[in-house]
């Protein structure tokens, strides 16, 4: 026979690499969706059995202003988003040594901190008496309205949102071959020429991953719009909030929170179909 | 066919603790007797998914104790499958596998005294050549002193004694081979797999490396299972000869019959090169039959297989025993369309009828021998006893 | 290089200044000798940043952030190594449903994580606890951990395993002994990723946590919401020299 070695073995046999890859879903399947199952239940049973919740979402004047206003503020600040990360994510990948050094530091201190406090640095600035309206205020420019509106939480929602957006897309630029513009040079394309024909059509698949996740993150998260907002701007995430916690109605608030998760897989599924078209045609 | 081709069928050993009376810590072990052994076995990936994929198609191989032995085919022919499955990487799907008379078919890898040489060596990266080599024994639960002793011997063997405490990625591709081979070495296993362990080398120090890993072999008398591509490799070094492709073994011998007797086109193609001719049975008589060559003429040649005339069947010649003279006689003839100097050889493309044919005479034009320029119109011959009938 | 214009490198610059100018306007504020928050004028104190240390309030709250960022931090670097080397060794076939499950903390938005995860606690008895705080935690950084585990796996080499096998190693030994060794950087970073994370979170946290238990984050949103206390400013500019200084003392090093 052949000699037995010394072993240390798993105490289960062979399934304990099996326990060892179910630990964390199993702990996820009890802990997270479960718990979500039960917030469905609660938004149809609350306060008493039927879709009353989901009627009133749909129907209720105030709902359809909620979400008018959190499309359109997501879109924008989408939108405001998408470009300024574009060009620190270029400025990152093909600048000279120096200033992507330099813009690396800018991108990653904000990433590093929290919500709350870069909130807060754009409270500072943007509120009546802050930092911006003094400087309105030397230009001459007295009665500028800052402060909690709408222009507030695009500002912070873009500054939150920016240095995630740069990373798929310099993830992209980092993979596109520079001999490939050398080529497109030699054969007598202008430099800005070679960047509108060549460099931004192979970047774009940075630019449409950055553009589905900017969105979806401004769609969920309610820290910034509620402090720049300061209850004036209320989107939908933060009705949400509202709904649990100020008016107590928690079938409504666990209703918003479905429908809310319910768009953003409608928006991912989406944005996997717009992307695999895109690879179709530029293939 | 397939199945006359292999093996004088050596019946396992009966009793399986006969077959390993060796300690483990003897060197020379169980001469004559059967190292590792597969039967019937067969490998499908994706068993009932679409992208079912057959890798080894009923193979039967056995190979001897203190043997060099190379799985040679070109690349997804399965030979790395089966290396696989001897070291427990793979499970197979159906037939036995044996190492020293024991079925091994579903011990899992730490429990087969196998040790591996990886392609690209696999060496810990996170330890030095001494810990590495440690590696194995420590594992087995030896005693310190032990291994301590072991490893020395092992560093001396490969010739890394000065590098004992360098991490892998500081070496140089030879100095990791030769650590890869050390750690495989130390806990003395009964059966070496090498996994093209010569590939990521250069040419001059693959020449070189041959050679080392032949005296190994014989220094340490364990069984080398030996996987490469690179039939010139498996040529040099081998005992026995394993030629296997699309997952079929295709035939099992000495260097010298592999080269000298192909048993089928593959193997005639695949070793060395081969002019392969299709040819018709004219006449069979005893050990001897003659063959009618379209637009050629007839040729004779020895035969080990019954054959029908008017039966179809491929002539092999090998380029170097087809001799070109000027056209004197009567008898195949053929144009030269080509000549290439290649230093020690010339070689010349000759077209004959419908055939393409190649010849290398060593230095053409010395040692007797006739050299030719395209156009030339050359009289064919064939050294006695190198023609070949292939039935398949 | 081509395509380096002057204007598009000015723009560039423009930009980054936006990224740090709410950072670097909050750190004057921190200096006012007032109670409330003003533009110091002449005058300077450190009077907000000796209340940091109020035990009380801010350290206390400092305190608890800390305690819950380890518990949470090494319990998920700890499921996520253990889930990714399952996958790497496994490679099953339901791997790409299951990393799918275990990243959705990321993808499903805050507020409906929030909500799932107070319905939970409330479920169980946890509500504002400090073991419902770390449970809660860990499920929102767990995909960082798994997203950084899984990254550091997919550069290692298959055959280290095999070969750590062969050589005798059963799967136990050969996890501790090849594979966690080798992605040692890896590990690190999971859990310096969700320490920072957990330290950081505060969309859950509000919704699940408040009046027993106060981290830093929601004691900064109180403050931000009802009156602004100048040591919101003191905290935010320890937070922020901190992260500079790892993050120019990481680059230096590389």
């Amino acid at each position: 026979m052949i000699e037995r070695r010394f072993q240390l073995r798993w105490p289960l046999g062979a399934s304990g690499s099996l326990l060892m890859l179910w630990a964390l879903p199993v702990i996820l399947l009890l802990a997270y969706v479960l718990p979500f199952a039960g917030v469905t239940l609660w938004s149809v049973t609350r306060p008493e059995p039927g879709f009353e919740n989901y009627v009133r979402i749909v129907t209720g004047a105030d709902f359809q202003a909620i979400f008018v206003r959190t499309a359109w503020v997501c879109l924008l600040s989408t939108a405001i988003t998408i470009p300024i990360a574009y060009l620190l994510a270029y400025y990152w990948v093909m600048g000279s040594a120096r200033r992507s050094r330099l813009i690396e530091i800018c991108i990653f201190i904000p990433f590093w901190i929290s919500v709350l406090v870069r909130a807060f640095g754009w409270v500072v600035i943007l509120r009546n008496n802050g930092l911006a309206s003094d400087v309105a205020a030397a230009f001459g420019l007295n009665g500028l309205s800052t402060g909690r509106n709408v222009w507030s939480v695009i500002t912070g929602m873009v500054h939150f949102m920016v240095p995630f957006a740069i990373l798929p897309m310099a993830s992209v630029m980092r993979k596109i071959d520079s001999r490939v513009l050398l080529a497109a040079l030699g054969l007598g394309c202008r430099p800005l020429g070679v960047f509108w024909r060549v460099y931004l059509p192979m970047s774009l698949p940075g630019v449409f991953s950055a553009l589905a996740m900017t969105f979806i993150f401004s769609l969920g998260f309610f820290v910034t719009p509620m402090i720049l907002g300061g209850g004036r701007v209320v989107l939908t995430a933060e009705s949400v909030f509202v709904q649990m916690f100020q008016t107590a109605n928690w079938g409504l608030g666990a209703a918003l929170g479905v429908v809310l998760l319910v768009v953003v897989f409608a928006i991912l599924w989406l944005s996997q179909r717009v992307m695999r078209i895109e690879q179709l045609m530029s293939r | 066919m397939q199945r006359a081709i292999i093996e004088p069928n050596p019946t396992p050993p009966a009793d399986s603790k006969a077959a390993s009376p060796s300690k483990p810590g003897s060197l020379l072990q169980h001469p004559n007797s059967v190292a590792a052994e597969v039967r019937n076995l067969r490998k499908i990936y994706n068993v009932g998914s679409p992208q079912a994929h057959e890798a080894l198609k009923d193979v039967n191989l056995s190979i001897r104790a203190n043997e060099f032995f190379t799985l040679l085919g070109p690349s997804g022919c399965g030979k790395t499958t089966l290396l696989r499955i001897l070291g427990g990487f793979e499970m197979l799907t159906s037939g036995t596998c044996r190492i020293f008379g024991e079925d091994v078919s579903r011990l899992p890898p730490e429990a087969r005294p196998v040790n591996t040489v990886f392609q690209q060596y696999a060496l810990f990266p996170h330890m030095t050549v001494r810990r590495n080599i440690a590696f194995g024994l420590e594992m087995l639960g030896k005693p310190k002193a032990e291994v301590e002793r072991t490893v020395e011997r092992m560093l001396d063997l490969v010739h890394m004694r000065e590098y004992a405490d360098r991490r892998p990625d500081t070496m140089s591709g030879g100095q990791r081979q030769r650590v890869a081979l050390a750690r495989a070495l130390a806990p003395q296993p009964k059966l070496l797999l090498l996994d093209e362990p010569l590939s990521a080398l250069d040419l001059k120090l693959r020449q070189k490396m041959r050679l080392e890993l032949k005296s190994l072999q014989r220094e340490t008398g364990i069984t080398f299972i030996f996987v490469t591509h690179d039939q010139e490799e498996a040529l040099a070094m081998s005992d026995r000869v394993a030629v296997i492709s699309n997952g079929h073994l295709q035939q099992v011998g000495t260097p010298e019959d592999i080269y000298e007797q192909p048993q089928s086109r593959f193997v005639a193609d695949f070793i060395g090169e081969s002019n392969l001719i299709e040819a018709k049975v004219a006449d069979s008589a005893g050990s001897e039959a003659a063959f009618d060559i379209e637009g050629f003429g007839q040729v004779q040649a020895p035969i080990g297989q019954r054959v029908e005339v008017g039966q179809q069947v491929w002539l092999s010649i090998r380029p170097e025993r087809l001799v070109l003279g000027a056209v004197h006689r009567e008898g195949p003839q053929a144009t030269v369309t080509d000549r290439t100097y290649l230093g020690n050889a010339v070689e010349y493309h000759l077209r004959a009828g419908k055939h393409a044919l190649t010849a290398r005479s060593p230095r053409g034009g010395l040692r007797g021998r006739q050299d030719f320029a395209p156009g030339d119109a050359v009289s064919l011959g064939f050294e006695p006893g190198s023609i070949k009938v292939l039935l398949s | 290089m081509f395509g380096r214009s002057r204007l598009g490198g000015f723009f560039a610059g423009l930009a980054g200044l936006f990224l740090l100018l709410p950072l670097v306007a909050v750190i004057p504020f921190s200096f006012t000798p007032k109670r409330f928050l003003s533009m110091p004028d002449g005058e300077y104190s450190l009077r907000h940043y000796l209340a940091i240390f109020d035990p009380d309030t801010w350290l206390a709250s400092i305190g608890t952030s800390t305690l819950v960022a380890i518990l949470s931090s090494v319990i998920a670097t700890a499921l996520a190594a253990a889930f990714s080397i399952g996958i790497w060794l496994r490679r099953p076939a339901s791997g790409r449903f299951l990393i799918g499950l275990v990243l959705l903390p990321i993808i499903v938005p805050p507020v409906t994580s929030a909500v799932a995860l107070y319905f939970l606690l409330a479920q169980i008895g946890l509500l504002d606890t400090i073991p419902g705080l770390v449970l809660s935690h860990v499920v929102m950084i767990v995909p960082f951990s798994v997203i950084a585990i899984l990254g550091a796996l997919s550069r290692l080499d298959r055959n280290l395993e095999l070969a750590a096998r062969n050589l005798g190693a059963s799967q136990l030994q050969s996890i501790f002994r090849v594979i966690l060794p080798n992605i040692r950087f890896g590990l690190f970073a999971a859990w310096f990723v969700s320490l920072v994370m957990s330290w950081e979170e505060s969309s859950v946290t509000l919704f699940v946590s408040g009046v027993n238990v106060i981290t830093l984050p929601k004691r900064i949103w109180d403050n931000l919401r009802l009156d602004l206390d100048p040591a919101v400013a003191a905290i935010s500019v320890i937070m922020i020299v901190a992260t500079t200084l790892v993050i120019l003392l990481r680059k230096s090093e590389t």
